[in-house]
Parts: C-alpha cells; sequence; structure tokens
C-alpha cells in the first residue's frame, strides 16, 4: 500500500501540515506529495512542469483537492483533469471548507468522486480523513492504469 | 458566499498542543486550552448560523402546498435521534398544510422545535406540542414546550440577532435562530410572537399568509 501516493493539492499551509498529522495519526504512511496552487497540481498530474519529470511523478491513488486554490482554482483544476486521457479517471476527493450547496453540485457534476467538508472539530477532522484514506487507499478497486 | 474556515486550524493546532505539550502545562494551562477548543467548536456554529441567515434573507421562493405536518414530524425524528433516550411526550396535530416555501418552512419549524427540545431538557417527561389555533379568525400554528420558558418583560429582543436570554453555560446557542424564524415568517408575510414565563414553558405562534 505505501507505493500509494496521495497528492494534496491545498494552499493553506496550517491545513496541510494539520492534514499530514491528521494522516499520520490514523497510521497512513503512503507518499504525500503537496502542491500548493491549481498550476502545481496540473502541472504534477500532466508532467508539464519544469521541475516535473513526467516519468518520475507517477499518477498518485488518491487526489485531495481544496476548492479554493490560488492560480487556478480547485473546480478549474478537476475540469482540466477530466479532459485529459490520462487522468480522467483519477480518483479526486474534494477536500474543503466550502460549505455552498453549488460547489457540491459543480464538483459532482465536473466528475469529483467524493466530497468531503472539513469540519471545525480537528477530532472529526481526524476521522474523515482516516475514513477516506482506508476507503480509496485499501478498499476501493482503482481504475487500470492509463494506456500510453 | 465562501467560507473558509480557519478554526479547524485553530482547534487542531489546539488539540496539538495539548497531545504534545501537555506535561509542561500546569492545571491553569490546560483549562485555558479546553476553553480556547470549546470556543472554536462556538465560532463554527455562529458562523454556520450566519450562514443560515444569509441564505435565508436571499432565498428565492417557490410557493406550493407545504405539508406541514409531515415537516415536523421529519425533524422530530431527526431531533429524537440526536437526543438519544430522553423522555419526550410529542404531540403533533396531523394534517396540517400551508401554502409557502417547502426549503424555508423546514428551516422555521427546526429552529422552533430545535429551541423547544432544548429548552425542555430536565423535564421529565419534556412535552413538545405543535398545532393550529385559531386566533381573532386567523389560523395560527404554534410550537409549545413545557421548559424553561423566559421573562416576557423583554419581548422584542427575542427575535434579534445574537439575543441570548440564558446565560450559555445552561444552554448553548449562537442567539440566530429566532432571527431566522422572524425572518422567515416575514418572507411569507406572517406574524410571529411568543408567550412564556419563567419554567413554566414557552409557546411560539407564527401565522404564514398564502397571498403576497
Amino acid at each position: 500500500m505505501s507505493s500509494k501516493i496521495i497528492l494534496l493539492a491545498e494552499g493553506n499551509v496550517s491545513d496541510i501540515e494539520l492534514t499530514r498529522r491528521a494522516l499520520s495519526k490514523s497510521h497512513i504512511t503512503n507518499e504525500l506529495v503537496v502542491v500548493e496552487d491549481g498550476q502545481e497540481a496540473l502541472d504534477y498530474l500532466f508532467g508539464t512542469g519544469e521541475q516535473v519529470d513526467w516519468k518520475k511523478s507517477p499518477l498518485p491513488t488518491l487526489v485531495l483537492l481544496d476548492l479554493k486554490l490560488p492560480k487556478i482554482d480547485g473546480l478549474e483544476v478537476l475540469r482540466r483533469i477530466r479532459q485529459i486521457p490520462r487522468t480522467r479517471r483519477l480518483p479526486i476527493v474534494i477536500l474543503t471548507s466550502s460549505r455552498e450547496e453549488q460547489d457540491v453540485a459543480e464538483s459532482y457534476g465536473l466528475g469529483a468522486n467524493s466530497y468531503i467538508r472539513k469540519t471545525v472539530d480537528f477530532s472529526q477532522f481526524v476521522n474523515s480523513i482516516k475514513q477516506l484514506g482506508l476507503y480509496w487507499l485499501v478498499i476501493n478497486e482503482p481504475p487500470p492504469p492509463p494506456r500510453g | 458566499m465562501p467560507s473558509v474556515l480557519p478554526l479547524l486550524g485553530i482547534s487542531g493546532w489546539t488539540q496539538a498542543l495539548k497531545e504534545e505539550y501537555i506535561e509542561r502545562l500546569d492545571e491553569q494551562g490546560c483549562v485555558y486550552l479546553e476553553r480556547i477548543l470549546s470556543e472554536t467548536g462556538r465560532m463554527g456554529q455562529l458562523i454556520d448560523d450566519l450562514l443560515m441567515l444569509f441564505r435565508v434573507s436571499e432565498a428565492e421562493m417557490v410557493r406550493e402546498e407545504v405539508d406541514i405536518s409531515e415537516l415536523v414530524e421529519g425533524v422530530v425524528d431527526r431531533l429524537g435521534k440526536i437526543g438519544q433516550g430522553r423522555q419526550v411526550e410529542l404531540s403533533i396535530q396531523p394534517g396540517l398544510k400551508a401554502i409557502g416555501g417547502r426549503y424555508l418552512l423546514e428551516i422555521l419549524l427546526s429552529n422552533l422545535l430545535e429551541n423547544a427540545w432544548k429548552f425542555a431538557r430536565g423535564r421529565s417527561p419534556a412535552c413538545i406540542e405543535f398545532g393550529q389555533t385559531v386566533i381573532d379568525e386567523e389560523p395560527v400554528f404554534f410550537t409549545r414546550d413545557n421548559g424553561v420558558g423566559f421573562d416576557m418583560q423583554c419581548p422584542g429582543k427575542l427575535f434579534g440577532a445574537f439575543q441570548r436570554l440564558h446565560v450559555n453555560s445552561e444552554f448553548l446557542g449562537t442567539g440566530i435562530g429566532l432571527s431566522i424564524v422572524q425572518h422567515i415568517v416575514h418572507h411569507h408575510n406572517g406574524r410571529v410572537w411568543a408567550d412564556a414565563a419563567v419554567d413554566r414553558g414557552a409557546t411560539f405562534y407564527f401565522t404564514i399568509q398564502e397571498e403576497t
């Protein structure tokens, strides 16, 4: 299970570290790749960035995507991910503090696999991370790798 | 309206401090940490309530016939699942209907019934009644509880935002619920008022006008 990479796209440093903490508390030891804005997320996934070597950046097993990302927002990132064959089937979990019904609807409309609202209470947050980690990294059968 | 909550950070890092540095804090320090955590929870509730108030005042309403009794049953059912093991005697008049916005009416009823549920805590059994009566030839809905009630000396303040008639340690709340209720009733061109006495329960009345 440890070869399965989690990509976390999150613009807020505090939330990045909290997610890291929640993962470690849930004993999820998978490699965590962090990108801090929407452009970086797409660079990583499409292998388009300067620092990113396509061959060396295998697709993550799971993407945790915040909606309020700098540069390119989360919904746009999602839209572009779904347009490319390489990432079309990638499991994407929206992990956000947005409580707008419209964001939920749009996320699913654009092909998100799940939508998790960050709670105020940290122990609830840890519990959410634990459950989603278990589900997406262990229970769920991932899509077959893209060809080419 | 986007709500980006730094609150998760506040509660998360406070929790981290508690877990990793507890030995270096004395008893008073631990009390302060607990207070930060509980206040953060309250802030979260407050933001949720304010967002609700905002949505309610912005909401566009589609008027339709709404089965009020059924909505009440639904709300009470949900409350019952949260407050497991509480003895509550319910009396809900069946078959009550009104013309209005279903979503808004559900929020209205939730707020009134949650209040009744909350303030009747400690009564054994707690009694909550929902029904319709006629006052001055006008049909009026009401919720009645046998809870702690309140002093009717400043009834005008009752529906103001942040107004609280009980101290926080007794009953949790943000003081926005009744403002939401009032907003929704006014949206339906109705009136809302209360009748209560300390330790003798409270009754909230409201009307819903079918025509704008």
